[in-house]
């Protein structure tokens, strides 16, 4: 009367948990999960080879569609990674201005994080909160850049122009209100049976396999590895900035959570420190018009929301082009990780576990 | 609109006999312009380059003497004004904030360590804008991926990022592969650094490092570089039959089927219809997988 037999089936590509264009090929037996394979690819683009092909600049709006709810990270990367490149340094006013900015994508995307996270595992509330103080912080993009999503807010050297006036105020009143928001998101979460139950002991990733498979950011630090690049390899004006790193040691959905929230109220942290010490000056370095390369390689990684965002540049002579221009996207190793979590676990489990592991497909296939 | 109302093709494309080769000729936009040089970072080279330099500016400017000696012999016999003595040009000065990071003299331990345990299989230690290259001989590769790892005074935990880089002005290999380690409890990275032929497969890093997996699925993807002993050594980002590896540099930056057109034109979608029809027609993207 009862089939011992496995089945299997497709989640996604065209799955709203999925998070985009995420398939994912997976084995059951009754409920339980045996094989677990993402298959990814479905939104490639080929930023690599587009950006081999333009000028050191024209780069930069390529970054921003890669990881779209994080476009100010991916910016200072590849800003960071073409200063080294040529060994230009950076007014410290342009330096703070980058960091407070950092800080703000940081929230606006763990706020979508947790807004779409909640959102898979049922808690719909959550949602609407969360979307009404990313879209303070869109606005801020807004008055900094002009455009809210895709920001290309930097520039190679510094930044094009000065915070306008009125931002301080702007800022202000954000940091006044968004403690008392956090609060509220953790008032519907925190204790709530059925997220707990959702979420604790769900999608576990020790620290070692975590290390072995390469994990950066809150995956990494809900298992109780204390490794940010801010603090590690300080860039920009971090090294400046007193903040602690939150970790967690129970590595499941729960703790990630957890790292996440804690994680919001150290930039919150940040952005203060940023506005209190903000330094009078240019915010553009003396560049040339047009930039040639010598012959050159850097990687230089930044934390992104995401984890570490590395860019690999290497220059040729005499060339306004990188000639290779690779992208270490901290989605697309993160990925990789979904087989260890899932496998063994329930098939509604996955969804809990693609939605911790906080992926965006844009950079994933870049 | 419905179909029989547009216009239909003048002539249908016929189908070519043998395997499809491009035109590249006929459509400027997929020409590929290869790279002349080879943009390698090494201490050896800029050594030699910067010395060369030395040697054209010394011997242009005995040039600049000896010419100015003979113009000088010649006015004195024509009875003329002497000439004035040259002066040595100085290297202008640019006024901007760049200061080009130039490969170094290796100082580090780290680097020091690698090439005393591995011995004549390091190839070259260098550092450049902060960052340490060793470069070891490319069947030693997981041996020295080993050392990083397990190695108490190196202990590079993670493996943050592998990726290529095609050379095809380059005479004895073809590509350069890069393996950038992370010692998350030292706060240390390190570059290593292997140069492949043509048709080489590299030990794949899977066993000392797992994250490598994708990573080097990506490499073979993007740049046709097979890596030996990998569990899955498939395509990643494109589909399993694509054709060529795109980010070679004789791969065209325009794509193939449909994307020949030029949309400004091709209003009512004429142009599109006649693409993919001629797309489908050669075979296009709809070919079995072939086994390699």
């Amino acid at each position: 009367m009862f089939k011992n037999e496995e089945m299997e089936i497709n989640l996604g590509p065209q799955h709203p948990s999925t998070h985009g264009v995420l398939r994912v090929k997976l084995r059951l037996d009754g409920e339980t999960i045996t094989h677990c394979r993402p298959m990814i690819g479905y939104l490639h683009r080929g930023v690599e080879k587009i950006c081999e092909n333009q000028t050191f600049f024209q780069g930069q709006v390529w970054t921003d569609r890669m990881d779209y709810c994080s476009a100010v990270a991916n910016n200072l990367g590849w800003a960071e990674a073409n200063e080294k490149l040529f060994g230009i340094t950076v007014p410290r006013r342009a330096q703070y201005i980058r960091t407070m900015l950092n800080e703000f994508n940081r929230l606006a995307s763990h706020l979508i994080w947790l807004a779409t996270h909640a959102l898979d595992i049922g808690a719909m509330t959550v949602f609407l909160y969360a979307f009404r103080e990313r879209e303070d912080i869109l606005d801020m993009n807004e008055a900094f850049c002009g455009s809210r999503l895709t920001t290309t807010a930097f520039r190679i050297g510094g930044l094009r122009e000065d915070l306008p006036p009125g931002f301080e105020k702007l800022v202000k009143k954000f940091l006044a209100k968004f403690p008392s928001c956090l609060e509220e998101y953790e008032n519907l979460l925190n204790e709530n049976r059925i997220w707990k139950k959702r979420t604790i002991g769900v999608a576990k990733l020790s620290a070692e396999d975590a290390i072995a498979l390469g994990i950066t950011g809150p995956v990494l630090r809900a298992a109780g590895v204390p490794y940010d690049i801010r603090k590690a390899f300080p860039y920009a004006a971090y090294a400046e900035m007193n903040f602690d790193v939150p970790t967690r040691t129970e590595a499941d959905t729960y703790a990630r959570y957890l790292v996440r929230m804690d994680e919001m109220r150290q930039s919150a942290r940040i952005i203060q420190q940023c506005m209190d010490g903000m330094p009078e000056g240019p915010v553009m370095a003396k560049l040339p018009k047009i930039l040639k390369a010598e012959v050159n390689e850097v990687y230089h990684a930044t934390e992104a929301p995401k984890g570490e965002i590395g860019y690999y540049l290497v220059g040729e002579k005499g060339s306004g082009n990188p000639y290779r221009f690779h992208v270490r996207a901290p989605g697309f190793i993160n990925l990789q990780a979904l087989p260890k979590m899932a496998e063994g676990g329930l098939i509604a489990d996955i969804v809990a576990a693609i939605g911790t592991l906080d992926i965006v497909l844009g950079e994933i296939d870049r | 609109m419905s179909d029989e109302t547009l216009p239909q093709p003048s002539e249908t494309p016929e189908a070519p006999a043998g395997p499809y080769v491009y035109d590249y000729a006929a459509s400027p936009q997929r020409q590929v312009v290869m790279p002349k040089t080879v943009p390698l970072p090494s201490l050896r080279t800029y050594e030699a380059e910067v010395k060369a330099a030395a040697a054209a500016d010394e011997a242009k400017w005995q040039k600049m003497l000896a010419d100015f000696e003979t113009a000088k012999a010649k006015a004195e016999a024509e009875g003329k004004e002497a000439p004035k003595p040259p002066v040595r040009p100085v290297p202008r000065k640019d006024d901007n904030d760049l200061k080009t990071p130039w490969p170094q003299e290796a100082k580090d331990d780290d680097l020091h360590r690698l090439q005393e345990r591995l011995g004549g299989k390091v190839e070259e230690i260098f550092e450049q804008a902060g960052e340490l290259t060793c470069q070891v001989s490319k069947e030693a590769i997981l041996e020295a991926l080993q050392l990083c790892r397990q190695d108490i005074a190196l202990n590079y935990e993670m493996l943050a990022d592998q990726t290529a880089t095609h050379y095809p002005a380059a005479t004895g290999f073809a590509f350069s592969v890069v393996y950038h380690l992370t010692s998350i409890s030292r706060r240390k990275r390190l570059r290593l650094r292997i140069l492949v032929p043509e048709g080489f497969s590299p030990e794949s890093a899977c066993a000392v490092y797992p994250s490598a997996n994708w990573m080097e699925r990506e490499i073979y993807d993007m740049l046709g570089i097979r890596f030996a002993n990998h569990p899955d050594m498939t395509r990643i980002l494109c589909p399993e039959d694509w054709e060529g590896h795109p980010l070679r540099k004789d791969y065209p930056v325009v794509g193939w089927g449909q994307r020949d057109i030029a949309f400004r034109e091709d209003r009512g979608g004429m142009l599109e219809r006649i693409a993919l029809q001629k797309a489908g027609q050669l075979g296009i993207n709809l070919k079995q997988p072939k086994a390699e």
